[in-house]
């Protein structure tokens, strides 16, 4: 097996009957990549083995296993249908997973509420129909399900109001904890949602068409945000039918078809029609880019190693 | 093209205007104008109205529905909505007063008996509306005619006092006696009304309650359990409407079958008044509480000038399209 090839069998593949994995059977898809094994990845932020989820005789999300690691952006892409929307609810507990498990840092861990995901997997949310209150405060919004208290039944609102302002200071914006949510843009309330995820300092950030609900004049503050979250030590899984968003700030790209993880590959010199390409089931060697993200990560590892930092 | 922008000035300078009286959609300030203004024209109507001795008499009979509206105002404030408060108001009263006159229950054990009563019925109606899915409207439509069924059935349909029993009193503790000469009613309105806007205000149960009325969507994102909330709403509902039963039944010394009636909607139209949308998420308990003091003074202005009580529904239709409009916020001259 050649040293590329090597460096591939690091992540990704699934298969199916769980590992070991094997995608080089897979139609459209050629290489030796064999597996990735039942464990974690080194060093692994959350490991998923072998995820599925059924409704009924549909297969929404079938034996996806996925690595993601600390402070980097992956986009997630798949035709409609594909099962993005049903695998970000497997993550955040809104669906309960009827395979497979979840390693947060190594140690497995089971979903069965978004509560637990949030505490968990420490993973936020930010959903496409951003999931706020309107007629609920900004700094409400912020601590909706995890407020503040004293003597454990009453709200500290004025610590909650202070804790918002610093989180919205951090992230730059002008929004103040006390303007009513329902008065803020689209972008500002995404702001909001982000702020959350700073608040109550989560690892992951799963944001589903973020740029969906706002003005193209926004779309590059947004984009930005996500490479600030990222410099902040945030890892952010991003969902977009915009393409250009996802090779505008992925370091790599999960692509999903008919439910199952067809690949994942680097965020180097990929094009758009390159994606396309893949979320149609195309051969991931006919895409531009040679290597795959494993091995990306493999370089960049052995980089700090050597680096020492 | 001239026209146009003279007329989206005009209307955003109205809207402003309204802003700036009546803050907010859901700000206090809209039903404090609203009461600002009833008393207003109730004094000019009738000089006797604004006399410590009539407001004490507004405050002591309105404080039945000020109870039934604090208690809606949880319900709506969720977006839903409970008709039968005035069937539990009447059936928890018939059954302290049933317990009390022909079973010996003291009066104490008779008023908690009241209230564990309510809260039984509101969770049962919480549960038909959350588990089983049934629209509140439909649920509480029921418990309407259901509650006001039982009611009859307490002493055939007739009343119940205390002189069908032997050595018996409705005073359930002093609830309807006075304390420095103001009725304890208003004592026990005052705090029903302050307890419950802490709760909304200053405890995360609140907040839950105004955010999932909101977006429950919102809600369930974050991991609340929306349905035990919405149970605890007509709970909450229950129990108070009981407490209002049991305080009418103490200031009348007697309780009717029918004694609630027509209270369900006007506690509905005083929480619109309020400043509570039927949607929810936004309002204050204290909003409603003002909202059906509103309603009070319009019953009460209505016998000071010695008009027939037949005009009572018709003003009270009036000020709730106001409070349809007012709940609209300053958008609706857009």
């Amino acid at each position: 097996m050649s040293e590329d090839m090597q460096k591939r069998t690091e992540f990704i593949a699934p298969s199916d009957e769980g590992a070991p994995l094997d995608i080089g059977r897979r139609p459209g898809v050629q290489g030796e990549v064999t597996a990735v094994p039942p464990g974690p990845g080194p060093s692994a932020l959350l490991s998923i083995r072998g995820v599925s989820k059924h409704f009924g005789p549909v297969k929404a999300v079938d034996n996806i296993s996925l690595d993601v690691y600390p402070q980097e952006v992956v986009g997630l892409i798949g035709d409609n249908g594909a099962g993005k929307s049903t695998f970000l609810s497997l993550l955040t507990g809104y669906y309960r997973a009827d395979e497979g498990t979840f390693l947060y840092k190594g140690k497995p861990v089971s979903i069965t509420s978004p509560r637990e995901s949030r505490n968990k997997l420490r993973i936020e949310m930010i959903y496409q129909q951003l999931q706020l209150a309107r007629d609920l405060t900004v700094w409400e919004n912020m601590f909706l399900g995890e407020e503040i208290r004293l003597f454990g039944f009453i709200s500290d609102r004025r610590s909650m109001r202070k804790r918002a302002a610093e989180v919205l200071e951090r992230l730059n914006s002008k929004i103040r904890p006390n303007d009513l949510l329902g008065s803020l843009s689209g972008g500002e309330q995404q702001i909001v949602a982000i702020g959350r995820a700073i608040l109550f300092d989560r690892d992951i950030i799963l944001m589903d068409e973020p740029t969906a609900a706002i003005s193209a004049a926004k779309v590059d503050d947004l984009l930005q945000l996500v490479r600030d979250l990222k410099e902040l030590g945030k890892t952010v899984v991003l969902v977009s039918h915009r393409l250009e968003d996802i090779l505008a700030v992925s370091d790599g790209v999960a692509v999903l078809v008919l439910g199952r993880l067809h690949c994942v590959v680097p965020n180097e010199n990929l094009t758009i029609s390159d994606l396309v390409h893949l979320m149609f089931g195309g051969d991931t060697q006919a895409v531009s880019s040679e290597q795959t993200l494993a091995a990306a990560r493999w370089r960049m590892r052995h980089a700090i190693a050597e680096g020492g930092s | 093209m001239a026209t146009a922008v003279v007329s989206h000035e005009h209307g955003l300078s109205w809207s402003r205007a309204g802003r700036v009286l009546g803050g907010n959609p859901g700000s206090v300030r809209r039903p404090v104008a609203f009461l600002v203004v009833a008393i207003i024209a109730s004094t000019i109507a009738s000089p006797s109205f604004l006399t410590v001795g009539n407001i004490k008499a507004l405050l002591t009979s309105s404080s039945f529905l000020i109870v039934l509206a604090s208690g809606e105002a949880f319900v709506v404030l969720m977006g839903m909505i409970d008709l039968g408060v005035e069937s539990m108001l009447s059936c928890a009263g018939m059954v302290a007063a049933w317990l009390v006159v022909f079973h010996g229950f003291a009066g104490w054990e008779g008023f908690l008996c009241a209230i564990a009563f309510g809260m039984i019925v509101g969770g049962a109606v919480g549960m038909l509306v959350t588990r089983v899915r049934v629209p509140s409207f439909v649920v509480t439509l029921g418990t309407y005619w259901g509650l006001l069924g039982v009611a009859l059935l307490f002493n055939g349909g007739n009343y119940i006092s205390p002189s069908q029993g032997s050595h018996v009193s409705f005073s359930f503790g002093g609830i309807a006696n006075s304390t420095f000469g103001i009725s304890n009613l208003i004592f026990i309105m005052v705090g029903v009304v302050v307890v419950a806007q802490l709760v909304l205000s200053y405890t995360p149960v609140g907040l839950w309650v105004r955010a999932v009325g909101s977006n429950e969507q919102a809600g369930k994102a974050v991991g609340l359990s929306t349905r035990n909330l919405k149970v605890m709403a007509f709970v909450i509902s229950g129990s108070l409407a009981a407490l209002a039963g049991v305080m009418i039944t103490a200031w009348q010394v007697s309780i009717y079958p029918t004694s609630g009636s027509g209270m369900s909607l006007q506690a509905i139209a005083g929480v619109i008044l309020g400043g509570i949308p039927f949607s929810g998420g936004r309002g204050t308990v204290v909003g409603a509480a003002i909202g059906a003091l509103v309603i009070g003074v319009i019953n009460d202005i209505i016998v000071l000038v010695g008009l027939s009580s037949n005009y009572e529904y018709i003003f009270v239709a009036a000020v709730l399209i106001l409070a349809g409009l007012q709940a609209r916020g300053g958008e609706f001259v857009k």
